[in-house]
């Protein structure tokens, strides 16, 4: 079939129609491999504060190594899809008819707080993204320095109402992606007997809840941290810091 | 305050001893097509064994309203009052199903004061609580689902099937294109097409086509296409029908609420076709990316 | 108009297949259904459908075998041939429906299964669950669906069929119909018009049949002239569940699959019918058919059911007469795999498992076997000449009747899972006849009958509707009037007739018509009027039923359905051999002289008066002579030897009568 070479919002729309199914699949894809998977290994890093400074600082370290790629890894794997998987989202949203008033079943309910989820994920998400990433300094953010990372990190959040929004948010992401690993399963019929997703629910279950200790524990861990105490390790790993810092880079 | 069941309500309520003569119901009407809904009551008489078929009979013998008014018999569709026939969906309490298997007894359990009745909100009202439900045979259309034979003439027996495949098949068989499943479906949404004034009624049908083409197949048509797929000569086309599963309104709109499965009052493994709908789409997606 | 098109009234079984077999045949169809034709009454048949099949041809059964228990389950008032033809089509039909994708129940090695149904002895049946109607009428559904893509058929649906529209020399050139959504008339001109619109349960207020089974549309081709043939044979299904907006099917299959019937022998016996010992239970149908069991056939059944609730006073329940059915002896695990949806019906609106506790039932309204008059063209085999435009043809030329609309197939007495074979043969059979029949119209031509014919046919249906939203004043209210003429019919028209009754009846639903007149609406709109709609049906009931109940008066005979104690020919009651040797001659002449004189189909014509005239056909019983039927009477071994050495005497006799040929309506 030959595709006319119109113009337009109409072509854009029929561009839409005619690969939903492509785009719903990449959607679907895309919130496991890369955003899922970057989650997994972030709470991971994350939790690693609690065995102290050292230990989370190597690990940022590790990643910042990839410089000067590291920006083109970010956006490449990380900000693109998130925000490929966003705008799909929340034009799923938009097209959907939540109903879990008139039919309170736990699967409706799940729906439900997939996309409310999904919604403050994102938020948060930004918030978090212009508080501690560096795209963040333009606009009076960017707390957040590598070579710092505890105690940056650390003084970012020991306030109580950024931790519980860190909170919110943290927990609302692990369950979009616990649940949304269920329904995944669904989607590309990996578990199609009732008893099958079942038992992968339980599989769900247990990643999400493995997923929520480790991004609670990561913020507990940074909660808890002694911050004058972390400079002076991150000092000792990065002597040349201070000058770095007073440059104002 | 009036009870209605003498039995299981009564029974938790020491000081109504009184057994009850009249349920009270609320029906949302719409007289015409973009017209205003409006609330109307009725008083009907109780009597044991009701469903809701009988208390809407009750109903239109009595087209007086509950304030004394004569009103025009309440229309409502129905055939079988078995619940094979799929005519008579509605919401009753605000939850879709067959009003022939909704026995007020239960109802009256659920809530003793009054039984809610309302037309499906997914499909555009011609009256009342009918609704035009003609998307939803267009939806089997669109994943053809029938078996392809080559006619009607003798050409002996058909394949063999083994027990196992005929228990897998027969209760998707069973759908009843009643459209709870549709109903519930927070991902399947109305689509309403009037009729302009300079618009012949071709012009208008194949307009009112393409527009249920581009919504959401729903539940039911989907575990048609693999009933149909799964068996031997339907299998032939399977192809078609995946392409029209996973062309737009396809399988990908399903949400995975599972409200469809939850409904369903032939209750048609509907979410285990929609996986296996999936898992076919994706082999046949990939396959379609290497073969062409 | 150079396309030939032919417009079918009902898209249930039988108008599915002749729409199928028109659009393969490639004619053009239009398809007016007052449901969703997926929604027709015919999704309520539960058991199966019968034909001859490999297996059972290896036990002894064959078509002719299936033709003969249908003619004897019928009490041979059918013309042979037509039962003969249909019983031969029967496992082609079978083929047929398998592939096209009905998912029968299999045996361990992938072969269709099949059960056994009452008035046989073979396991003729095969069967989809427990809700074979709804598989079959699904597989047609597709294949018209199909057809309807492909532009080759147009259904309109939520359409009602008002008149046929009949040209100056009385041929059907088509039909008024009416939109139930917008009231709007149409003229459905056609080169043949077909009717499957079904039975007319709703004559008896609740029975088994779904909502649409008014038999208005039969009713409108009465008046317009068609004969009924045989409208006094209702068939009174033995197993319904008791319901307030409808008797409930319970299909046949529960005894098929071994269900047992029975009451306490203690009356109204309050215990769990569950801690009844075996010794205080009556198995009745088992004790006085020992040969059939639970399966003799429906009318029988009925009966004994009947006759233990009223004469013998034994019904479960005292306010309501009921007998067990019990299936609790079988495994769950059989009576679900077996039986699963019917089990739910049961349970869904009794709110009681059936499969721990025996389920109670009640004989209810369920089939007629009356219908349409159509004609048929024997050949030289004794079956029907394939193609001939006289076949299902009703006495108006180009409109034709299948399925549970015509008369044809069933005779006094229908076995159960033949409605679902005779609807499907019917309609594929009709097709070729149909389209022969163009070229006669054409004979009979004349371009003039088109414009005026429609105009006029239109502007008299309008004038009607007008004339009922119209209406001021009235008293009556059609809903009421409805119940009372149900309570009339099931009192005087269903297990049990008496003439004093009959007269009475007729009396009172003439009455009931006068009052209809009276009729006043609740709703004069013209959008989606339903009481308009039902107000029109219920107008039309009144002829039907005025023929079922002058045909049952006139009928002087116990046959099949139709049981008059009066006419009942008891059993022996003799003791001592020549006593009864002399009882069973005389059983035999009742029984010859009965034959000689009642083995005709009634054949009701609307009078000028709008009364029904009833004249009387002979049958086409050439194939296999008339016989008695035994099942369970006192002395029935005697009598049958009796009978057979008069039949061994007079052999040469019924060769002759074989080469008769058909009679034509009135020739009785």
């Amino acid at each position: 079939m030959s595709t006319n070479p119109a113009s337009g919002p109409e072509s854009i729309d029929s561009f839409f129609s005619r690969h939903q199914f492509l785009i719903y699949r990449l959607f679907s894809l895309s919130g496991l491999i890369p955003v899922g998977a970057f989650l997994v290994v972030h709470l991971l890093t994350n939790a690693s504060v609690l065995f102290g400074p050292e230990s989370f600082q190597s690990r940022v370290d590790l990643i910042h190594s990839l410089q000067p790629i590291l920006p083109f890894v970010e956006w490449a794997f990380i900000f693109l899809p998130m925000l490929f998987h966003a705008s799909v989202g929340f034009a799923i949203i938009a097209g959907g008819l939540p109903n879990v008033g008139s039919y309170p079943y736990v699967g409706n309910v799940r729906y439900t707080l997939q996309r409310a989820t999904g919604m403050i994920a994102f938020a948060f998400i930004l918030w978090h993204v212009w508080q501690l990433h560096s795209l963040g300094k333009s606009f009076g953010g960017g707390a957040f320095k590598p070579e710092q990372a505890t105690s940056t990190a650390a003084t970012a959040i020991q306030s109580a109402p950024v931790a519980i929004l860190y909170a919110i948010g943290v927990l609302s992401a692990v369950f979009h992606f616990a649940n949304g690993l269920w329904t995944l399963g669904i989607t590309w019929g990996i578990w199609t007997s009732p008893a099958a997703m079942r038992r992968a629910n339980w599989v769900s279950i247990v990643v999400g809840v493995a997923l929520a200790a480790a991004g609670l524990g990561g913020l507990a861990g940074m909660l808890t941290t002694d911050v004058d105490e972390a400079e002076r390790i991150e000092s000792k790993l990065h002597p040349k810091n201070d000058a770095a810092a007073q440059d104002g880079r | 305050m009036i009870r209605a069941v003498e039995t299981d309500v009564a029974a938790t309520d020491a000081d109504s001893s009184v057994a009850v003569k009249t349920i009270r119901v609320r029906v949302l009407r719409q007289d015409a097509p973009g017209r205003e809904s409006y609330w109307e009551r009725h008083d009907v008489p109780y009597e044991p064994n009701m469903n809701i078929i009988s208390v809407l009979q009750k109903i239109a013998a009595k087209a007086t309203s509950a304030d004394g008014r004569a009103v025009p018999p309440v229309a409502w569709d129905c055939s079988c009052l078995e619940e094979v026939c799929g005519s008579c969906t509605m919401l009753v309490n605000g939850r879709t199903r067959m009003a022939c298997s909704a026995l007020v007894d239960k109802l009256l359990v659920e809530n003793a004061d009054e039984i809610v009745i309302e037309p499906m909100t997914k499909f555009p009202v011609v009256r009342d609580l009918v609704v035009d439900r003609r998307r939803l045979f267009r939806s089997l259309e669109r994943v053809k689902a029938w078996v392809p034979v080559d006619g009607s003439y003798d050409q002996g027996p058909g394949p063999r099937i083994s027990p196992k495949e005929q228990e897998d098949a027969y209760p998707l068989s069973t759908c009843i294109s009643c459209g709870c499943c549709l109903e519930a479906c927070p991902q399947f949404t109305k689509i309403e097409v009037i009729r302009r004034d300079d618009e012949s009624q071709e012009e208008f049908d194949a307009r009112r086509k393409a527009a249920f083409d581009k919504g959401f197949l729903g539940a039911h048509a989907i575990s048609q296409a693999m009933l149909f797929n799964a068996h031997p000569t339907g299998g032939m086309i399977a192809d078609e029908r995946l392409k029209a599963v996973t062309s737009q309104g396809g399988i990908q709109m399903c949400g995975n609420a599972q409200n469809c499965v939850a409904v369903c009052p032939k209750q048609i493994p509907l979410t285990r076709s929609i996986a296996r709908a999936g898992r076919a789409a994706t082999l046949w997606a990939i396959k379609r990316l290497f073969d062409r | 108009m150079s396309q030939p098109r032919v417009l079918v009234i009902g898209g249930g079984l039988a108008g599915l297949s002749a729409t199928m077999r028109l659009a393969e045949l490639g004619i053009g169809v239009d398809l007016v259904s007052l449901v969703p034709v997926k929604r027709s009454h015919s999704v309520c048949a539960q058991g199966g459908i019968n034909s001859v099949n490999s297996l059972t041809r290896q036990q002894g059964d064959s078509e002719w075998k299936h033709f003969d228990d249908t003619v004897y389950g019928g009490d041979f008032l059918q013309h042979q041939p037509p039962v003969k033809e249909m019983a031969e089509w029967g496992p082609r039909i079978i083929d047929l429906m398998d592939r096209l994708g009905v998912p029968f129940n299999r045996t361990p090695e992938g072969f269709r299964d099949q059960r056994r149904f009452g008035g046989t002895l073979y396991k003729r049946t095969a069967f989809a669950g427990a809700t074979t109607g709804q598989q079959l009428l699904y597989a047609l559904d597709e294949q018209v669906r199909r057809y309807e893509v492909e532009g080759k058929v147009k259904k309109w649906e939520f359409w009602d069929f008002l008149e046929p529209v009949l040209d100056e020399s009385g041929r059907c050139r088509g039909a008024i119909c009416q939109d139930l959504v917008t009231m709007q008339f149409r003229a459905f001109p056609a080169d043949a018009v077909i009717l499957a619109s079904g039975g007319c349960g709703l004559l008896y207020g609740r029975s088994t049949m779904s909502m649409v089974c008014t038999g208005s549309a039969v009713s409108r081709a009465y008046q317009s002239g068609a004969a009924y043939g045989n409208g006094e044979f209702i068939q009174v299904h033995p197993t319904a569940i008791p319901g307030a907006d409808k008797l409930r099917l319970m299909s046949e299959s529960a005894r098929g699959e071994g269900g047992r019937v029975w009451v306490p022998r203690i009356p109204q016996d309050s215990r769990d019918p569950r801690q009844i010992p075996e010794a205080e239970r009556c198995y009745f149908l088992e004790e006085r058919y020992p040969k059939y069991g639970n399966l003799v056939p429906r009318d029988i059944a009925t009966r004994e059911i009947f006759d233990i609730c009223t004469n013998e006073g034994l019904s479960v329940e005292k306010d309501r007469l009921c007998v067990y059915l019990d299936l609790t002896h079988l495994s769950r695990e059989t009576l679900d795999r077996k039986l699963g949806g019917i089990l739910e019906i049961y349970e869904k609106f009794q709110g009681v498992d059936p499969r721990s506790v025996p389920m109670k039932i009640f004989p209810a309204v369920h089939y007629s076997m009356g219908g349409l008059w159509v004609d048929y063209e024997r050949s030289g085999s004794g079956g029907m000449v394939e193609g001939s435009p006289r076949n299902h043809q009703t006495t108006i030329p180009g409109l034709y009747a299948i399925g549970e609309c015509d008369y044809q197939y069933h005779g006094a007495n229908r076995l159960g899972a033949n409605s679902l074979l005779s609807c499907i043969f019917s309609g594929l059979f009709v097709a070729p006849s149909v389209i022969s029949s163009f070229d006669l119209a054409r004979g009979w031509g004349g371009g003039g009958h088109s414009g005026q014919v429609f105009e006029r046919a239109t502007g008299r249906q309008e004038e009607r509707h007008e004339s009922f939203l119209s209406r001021r004043g009235g008293r009556e209210n059609p809903y009421s009037l409805h119940g009372e003429l149900g309570d009339i019919m099931t009192r005087a028209a269903t297990v049990v007739r008496r003439n004093d009754q009959l007269r009475k009846a007729y009396d009172d639903v003439c009455r009931l018509e006068e009052r209809w007149r009276e009729c006043s609406l609740s709703d004069t709109g013209n959008w989606t009027n339903q009481n308009v709609v039902f107000t029109k049906s219920l107008g039309d009931m009144f002829p039907i039923a005025k023929v079922i109940l002058k045909g049952a008066l006139l009928r002087d005979e116990c046959r099949g359905a139709h049981y008059k104690p009066e006419f009942a020919m008891p059993g022996i009651a003799a003791t001592s051999p020549d006593e009864q040797r002399r009882e069973a001659e005389a059983w035999c002449d009742r029984f010859e002289r009965n034959t000689a004189k009642w083995l005709k189909s009634s054949i009701a014509k609307v009078g000028p008066d709008g009364h029904p005239e009833i004249s009387y056909e002979d049958v086409d019983s050439s194939l296999i002579p008339p016989r008695p039927r035994l099942y369970g009477l006192v002395g029935a071994e005697l009598i049958e030897e009796v009978w057979k050495e008069r039949q061994a005497a007079r052999t040469p006799a019924s060769a002759e009568a074989a080469g008769r040929q058909p009679m034509t309506v009135g020739a009785g």
